[in-house]
Parts: C-alpha cells; structure tokens; sequence
C-alpha cells in the first residue's frame, strides 16, 4: 500500500508548523528486473520500494526530505528537517510557487495484459527466444546483453492547498546491446524500449526484428561501409535521429529552470536567456519545425495525467513553425518568470525532488512521404540510426554519428556509409529543414537531469526530416 | 549497531533455513544532506532517509535479488524470493558469493557527518572565495553533498562485517561572464580535510582568467587536462576494466591482459582507500576491498572482480563485486614527476582543458568516442595563456588517447562530479599528446 495515512498525517504535521506552502508525495514501486548476458540470465529481481517525501516552502526558502521508514515518529523528523533546511536558505529572493487551482483526482493506466500477471517464467521465456534468434541468425554476434524492467508505479500526492491525486501507473522498459564481428572488425548497437501499460507491449516493440535489423546493418557497414567525402550536402534524418535532435537541441533548452539557472553547475544553462539573443519570439528553425512536448500520448513512456507538483499535463508547443514559443515549466519556473505551471514538473521517485523535465518530445509530422524526401535529394546521406552523439550543455553545438546511413544519388540510395558525422549548431540544424514526412515513429529513452541523477522515461522519434545544405563529415 | 547486524544476519539464516544454497544481505542506514545553489544563493536543501537491505541468494545456481526497507516484512519478502529461485533460470557462471571469514581494516569514518549542521556557511564560503577571484559580479552554482551510511553485510559463506562510510563534496561552477567559467570540486571522506574555499577559489580563477572566450580552432594538439577532467578519463579507463564489461564487449582492454595498453610512465589503481569519498572495508559480496593495480607502469595487469567473474578468468576476487557488475570504488593515477608549471612550459601552440561533458562511444570495444570540453579551455603557448576558447570537442580513440600520456604531475586532487567523473579518482595534471580537436559546422 502507499503510505496514504502516513502522508495526510505528514502534510497536517508541516500546515500546523505554519509553513507558507507544504506538500507530501507517497510512492510504492513494484519493480522486477532481468539481466541476460549471451543468453545467460545473470540475475533475477524483484523488490516493493515504498516511501515518501515532503517538500515545504518556509521564510521565502525551500526544504525536502524523504524516507522509507513508515513510522509516525520518522515523518515528523522528515518535516522538522525540511522546515529547518528551508528556513536556513535565507535567499536574498523570497521563493514562491505560480498560482494552481487545487485538484482532486484518480488516474491509472491501463493494461491489456497485466504485468503483474505475467510469470516470471514467462518473462525469462521471450527474453530468452530473442536471445536464441540472434544466436541463430547467421551473423556473428559475438556478445549481447538484454534486458527488462517492469514497473508497479503507485502515488498519493497531497498538497497544502487542497490538492489530492491518487495514480497507478504500469510501465515496462527493456534494453538491448549487440556486438558483431565479421572480418575481425567490430561494430556495435544499442536499442531501448519504452511502454506504459502492460506485456501488449512485447507485440508492438516487435524487439526481435528490430535487433536482427540492427545486426544487419552493422554487418553492412563492416563490409560494404564506405566513409562520406566531406563537405556540405543535403541530410535525411529518420525519426530515430531527428528525435535525439529534439530532444537535445530543443526540449532541453526549453526547460525553464535551466534557463533560470537553477542547473548552471551539473547539467548546464541553455543558448536562451533574458536579455540574450534567442528567446520567446526568435527564430531558431525553418517554418517547417514545430516541435512539441506532449506527456498525453497514450501508453506512451513518458506518459502521466498529472504531474509531481499535482498540475494537469498537456501538449505544450516548443518551437512553433519556427519560432521559441514555450517553455517547459514547474510552479517554481513559472512563478520567477511571471507565468503558469505547463505541468511539467517530474521526479523518479518518492526520494527525488521534482524538477522541470519533458515528455515526449518530437517534430510534429508534415505532408511528405519518406520517399519523396529522398527522391529530392541529387547528393546526400540518409542517416536513419545514430550511435554516438552529445551536445554541449548551452544545448548549442551537437553532433550524431550515423549508424545506418547510406549515400543518396540523384534520389536513389546507394552503397552504406561507415559512421557519417553531423557536427553543427541547433540554429543551423533547425533551419536547414526544408521538408517533414508524414509519418511518425516513437522511440524510448531514458533522460538524464537532476542531482542526484534521475532518469527518467521518455518518448523520443517522430518523423523523418529533411536539411538542405549541411556540413557532412 | 548490533541490533541492525543481527537483523541482517537473521535474514541470510531464514532464508538459508527455506532452502537457499546460499544467500547474502546487505543492510545500509544511510543519511544524505544535500544543499543546491544557485545565482549565488540557496535554490533548496534536501534530505534523504534511506534504510534498505539489498538481499540476494542462489538456489542450483539460480540468482536471485530483492530489497527489504526498514526489515518490514522480512518473511514475506524472503519466501518470496526463494519461491522466484525456483522458477527462474540456471547461471552456469555463477561462481558463488566470496568464501571466508575476514577481518576488515578498522573503518574510520567521519561521525561528525553523522548529522553535519549547518551546509549553507560552507556553500557561502566557496562564493566568497570565488568572488575574491573574479569579482563580485560572478553567477556561481553548484551542490553541496554529504552522506553517512551505516553498512552491516551477513553472508552464509563467512563474511560477517559492519562498515561506516563518510564523505563530503562541494561542486562549483562560477560564471564571471556568460561564456566564461570555471567548474572546481571539493571532496573529502572527513569534515577536518573539508576546504569549501579551495573550490570557490579555483573555480573563480579559471572563471576570471576563461573571459572573453573565442570559438576555438580545429586541430591536432599536446593538451594538459586538469585533475577534474582528468577525473572523467580516469573514470572511464577503470570502468572499461570491469570483468562484466570487458565479456559484453564494452572494453576496450579485452583479451589485453598482459600486453602494454600505456607508456611506462602510467600507472593505474583502483584502491577504496580512507579519504576517498568511496571509502569502504568490504565489497558488496563482504570481501575485503584492497589495492589493485590496474595498469602497471603501462601493462595491463588485472580485470575487476567479483567472485564469480574471477573463476571465469580463473583468478581470485579484486573485492570489486557488485553482485553482478564488479565496479572500480576510487582509482589513482601514479603521480609523475614533473611539476604542473613544466607541463605548461613544454606546451606549444597547446591546450588546457579543465572540465568535460557528456562522453559517449561510438563503439567501446574499438574506444571511438567524443566528449565536449566545458568551463576552462586555454590556447597555451610556452607556458603562457594566449586565449580563452569555447566551443570545442574532442573526438578521438580512448586507448590512444592513454598511448599518448607524455607526462605527469606529481600534484593530484581527489575529484569527482555527477556523471561525469564517476566513480572519483586522485587525479594529476597529465599532458597528453596529439589529441584531436572538432568544432561546429
């Protein structure tokens, strides 16, 4: 059970303290998870984690603290220190949180087939026959390693302004890792996924033919791979690629508390700032890109109804045809930049504060087919996959490294390409897009903030996007 | 104390008693204070209560883990787990937790961390050091991290301990313009060696000195890297030594043992030595952390272990266990024996980078990668800083990048950040040599 009595009685504890603001968030995680490495299943685990936090807002600061000790006693401790710390900040600036109307809400997903209910046998089953496939499929890969990891995610969040949300949320991830060896030469891929539901997940991952693809194609590149001759050409993005892009060139650069500051050491500031030269209203893509945030995509990985501060998600529009139009927000955010919560506040676990963090992030689909993308290309790369890529942490200057890509000639595709690199800036990435496809393709991820870290699920993917005119290395 | 030790060990014999050929427990009472900063004041200060035993046993080799929070429910969770051994699956390189009964060196953590007071005066210390640097102006932020555990480990194969784990960081980033900073850390096991000023100070050096940055040039270049970078190659090259990764192929030094991968100059440990903020007696499987050298004056000379990867490499346990991924705790570079001022005075036309992010492989068996140097980053010419850069990246091969260490400071620093130097490391200045340098298109 989630420590629902434990909560209220934490939340009345810190309102009678006469604190300006408190709320409690109770979480109980069921989590299994699997290991196989070629083949071998190195551990099996199963664990209930259960607690909960409290955050306070006192003399203008703020304090948080979080435990799984379920005693009356431990909860006053766990708001004593929240109150002390917050009270110990002495900010120069009096913290508020943005104005919310109160809600009183249930939420749960869904489940055609309930996780809960399928074995672990049966769990180690389908990962084991993945496992027997690539063993079997006439490519040398000479080490693998799969995984998965089911969630039983309940919460009880209450705040000190009325608020009261109860959810349930199932989600299942898995992840694979694959080295092939042909001629001595080694390459490698990685693959996540992400569902929030139940085992019907396993039938639309399609897991199997997606790593025997990915094994394909790293024996392509081994042997027919051949490297770009540099310079400047046209790009095709598929969904995986232009998914990262959004994701790090424009979902973390929209979050608020980065442009605020408030990461300045760990995960970095962002190219948009007060007084900068990119903010709400610039142009920083071609007409052609709009890129959303949208944690209501059903069963999607980074789905949710309400977010950690208790605010109602919703579709939040980044990059409008072009243009910075909205940041991603929590009530901290909102409040220091004169404006409402988008419901975008996350945390990874009752012993996690709730910072500002996307979704689902991706380029909104256009009117071309994938085809006519490339059959408008005289000289170019298609770049469907990437392996290694990074951004630097104003979220300006990145790079992806193709891991199935191939050479466009006069609209046709050629011979595969070994690891063609796009180094470049988000303002030249995003406006070098002349043209999206119509299709639209999710991936899983897991995104990393916070410190302590705190990944958390993530829809990336989208459509396939086309550049005019980028440097290709 | 005793209380929490006998409560362990009543696991490992319950569920011994229903079956289990082996069966280890792990309890930690941890405590964890954390103050985050920024534009020069207090965004929050956290808390964190955490009273896990981390439990795994083996039933015909059938591996299998759980948790228990607080010793609730204990019967419930081991009979539970036993009745998942049986239906799971045979680990035929299972090779048993450690055998032995151990007598751990004496812990000597820092009680006074136990419940460290006020974090806030050793936040504002480090900007005030920091402003001494580079002015009133600066943006600073960061984090300030402290931590207690009480460990208590009951293994049915002998090992039988309790442990008490210290440590304090301060991370500080200080902006003295918009794109010039300076990132410094602060680490210690002990409040006594705790200096939240060394950190402010540096980092507001490199800060003041980083202003007016140009986007720099690409290239091939001799680069010294400071102990903070250093920290994050550190990292990775110990990382890459793990057993588990080194068989799924996420290493480069597979099938390296006994082959020379670095100059004679270069010497790697790993060693969960006392001031380290990984400090610690035993592993998680209750063998006894030790020294071990990793790289030997430029061989190869182990893998890290735990007990069932080191019967599959047929040696003995490196006290490195994870259960399932043995991990290094703390690695040390030898110190050279140049001083940090001779490394900059052999630089021509060279770089100083202070600070990196966000390093990823295109293929770790091969070690391709690239990494975004950030915060400091000096064009050097005969000693002397010409110009502040910005906006660069390494791309280049990890093991050259360790074939090409051309010299060592005897200075080190214990560092660690985030992600990103992780695990912390004692760190030197080290000049490496042809490192290649991209940038934007």
């Amino acid at each position: 059970m989630v420590m629902e009595d434990l909560a209220d009685y934490a939340l009345k504890y810190a309102m009678d303290k006469g604190v300006e603001y408190a709320e409690v968030r109770a979480q109980k995680q069921v989590k299994e998870t699997l290991i196989l490495r070629s083949g071998i299943l190195e551990a099996y685990s199963w664990s209930v984690d259960s607690g909960f936090c409290t955050r306070v807002i006192a003399k203008g600061g703020l304090g948080f603290a979080s435990t799984n000790k379920g005693t009356k006693e431990e909860a006053r401790e766990i708001v004593d220190l929240a109150i002390k710390y917050a009270k110990a900040s002495e900010r120069r600036d009096k913290l508020v949180f943005a104005k919310e109307k109160s809600i009183e809400a249930k939420w749960s997903v869904g489940q055609k087939k309930k996780l809960e209910d399928v074995s672990p046998e049966e769990k180690i089953e389908k990962f084991s026959e993945i496992n027997k496939a690539l063993a079997s499929c006439g490519i040398n890969i000479a080490a693998n390693m799969l995984s998965c990891d089911v969630d039983l995610i309940s919460k009880y969040y209450v705040n000190s302004e009325g608020s009261k949300i109860s959810s349930f949320i199932p989600r299942i991830g898995a992840y694979s890792f694959i080295t092939v060896v042909e001629e001595g030469k080694t390459e490698q891929a990685y693959q996540q996924f992400g569902y929030s539901g139940g085992w019907e997940a396993l039938e639309e991952w399609k897991m199997e033919e997606r790593i025997l693809h990915d094994a394909k194609v790293l024996k392509e590149v081994i042997l027919k791979g051949k490297a770009v001759k540099p310079g400047t050409m046209d790009l095709v993005c598929g969904p995986s690629v232009a998914g990262i892009a959004a994701h790090e060139s424009c979902g973390h650069p929209m979050e608020a508390d980065r442009i605020l500051g408030r990461e300045m050491s760990q995960a970095g500031r962002s190219f948009i700032y007060e007084g900068g030269p990119y903010w709400i209203g610039t142009r920083i893509g071609s007409e052609a890109v709009t890129i959303v945030d949208d944690p209501t995509i059903e069963n999607s990985y980074g789905y949710y109804a309400y977010d950690d501060e208790g605010v109602r998600a919703r579709r939040r529009y980044l990059y409008k045809e072009g243009i910075i139009n909205e940041f991603l927000h929590n009530r901290e955010s909102a409040a220091k930049l004169g404006t409402r919560s988008n419901g975008s506040s996350r945390s990874a676990n009752y012993d996690r504060e709730a910072i500002v963090r996307m979704a689902n992030t991706f380029v909104l689909p256009g009117d071309y087919s994938e085809d006519e993308l490339i059959e408008d290309v005289k000289y170019g790369v298609l770049m469907k996959s990437f392996t290694e890529w990074n951004i630097d942490d104003k979220r300006f200057n990145q790079r992806y490294v193709g891991r199935e890509a191939y050479l466009i000639e006069n609209g046709e595709l050629k011979h595969p390409l070994a690891k063609p690199v796009i180094e470049t800036t988000t303002e030249k990435f995003w406006k070098a897009v002349d043209a999206v496809s119509k299709n639209l393709e999710f991936e899983a991820a897991t995104c990393g903030k916070g410190d302590p870290a705190q990944g958390i699920p993530v829809f990336t993917g989208g459509p396939s996007i086309r550049l005019r005119g980028v440097y290709i290395k | 104390m005793t209380d929490a030790l006998d409560k362990t060990e009543e696991i490992v014999k319950k569920a011994k008693g229903l079956g289990a050929d082996e069966a280890l427990a792990k309890t930690t009472f941890g405590r964890y204070r954390q103050v985050r900063f920024s534009n020069n004041q207090v965004d929050v200060t956290l808390a964190w209560n955490d009273y896990v035993t981390d439990v795994a046993l083996a039933w015909k080799k059938r591996v299998v883990m759980t948790q228990i929070h607080n010793f609730e429910d204990v019967e419930g969770a081991v009979k539970r787990l036993m009745d998942l051994s049986k239906i799971s699956q045979e680990n035929p390189t299972f090779g048993g937790f450690v055998k032995g009964k151990f007598k751990y060196a004496e812990c000597k953590a820092d009680e006074k961390l136990r419940e460290p007071g006020s974090l806030t005066d050793y936040v504002f210390e480090a900007i005030g050091a920091a402003e001494k640097e580079a002015g009133s102006r600066i943006e600073s932020g960061g984090i300030l991290f402290t931590k207690f555990e009480d460990v208590y480990l009951a293994s049915s194969e002998g090992p039988l301990g309790v442990d008490s784990r210290s440590a304090i960081e301060l991370s500080i980033r200080v902006f003295s313009e918009r794109e010039a900073s300076g990132h410094a850390v602060e680490c210690s096991s002990a409040l006594k060696n705790f200096k939240p000023e060394r950190a402010g100070g540096k980092a507001g050096e490199i800060a003041r000195l980083a202003r007016g940055p140009k986007v720099g040039e690409e290239g091939v270049y001799d680069v010294v890297l400071d102990p903070l970078i250093m920290g994050s190659f550190l990292a990775t090259w110990a990382s890459m030594a793990s057993a588990f990764y080194v068989m799924v192929r996420m290493s480069v030094f597979a099938e390296k043992i006994g082959q020379r991968v670095a100059p004679e100059i270069v010497t790697l440990k790993d060693h969960a030595a006392q001031y380290s903020l990984a400090n610690r007696v035993f592993d998680d499987e209750g063998a006894p952390v030790r020294e071990n050298v990793i790289i030997d004056h430029g061989i190869l000379k182990t893998y890290l272990h735990n007990n069932s990867t080191a019967k599959l490499f047929k040696t003995e346990t490196t006290g490195n266990a994870g259960l399932v991924v043995p991990t290094p705790w703390n690695v040390e570079m030898e110190p050279g024996d140049a001083e940090v001022e001779e490394l900059f005075e052999g630089l021509k036309h060279g770089l100083y980078l202070t600070n990196t992010w966000y390093t990823r492989f295109q293929n770790y068996a091969k070690g391709d990668f690239s990494t975004i140097p950030r915060d400091g980053i000096f064009l050097v010419d005969k000693g002397e800083i010409k110009e502040s850069w910005k906006d660069i990246r390494i791309s280049d091969n990890i093991l050259s990048m360790l074939s090409n260490v051309a010299a060592i400071s005897k200075e080190r620093q214990h560092v660690h950040w985030w992600g990103e130097a992780e695990p912390p490391s004692l760190a030197p200045y080290v000049l490496i040599k042809n490192v290649h340098v991209t940038k934007s298109r």
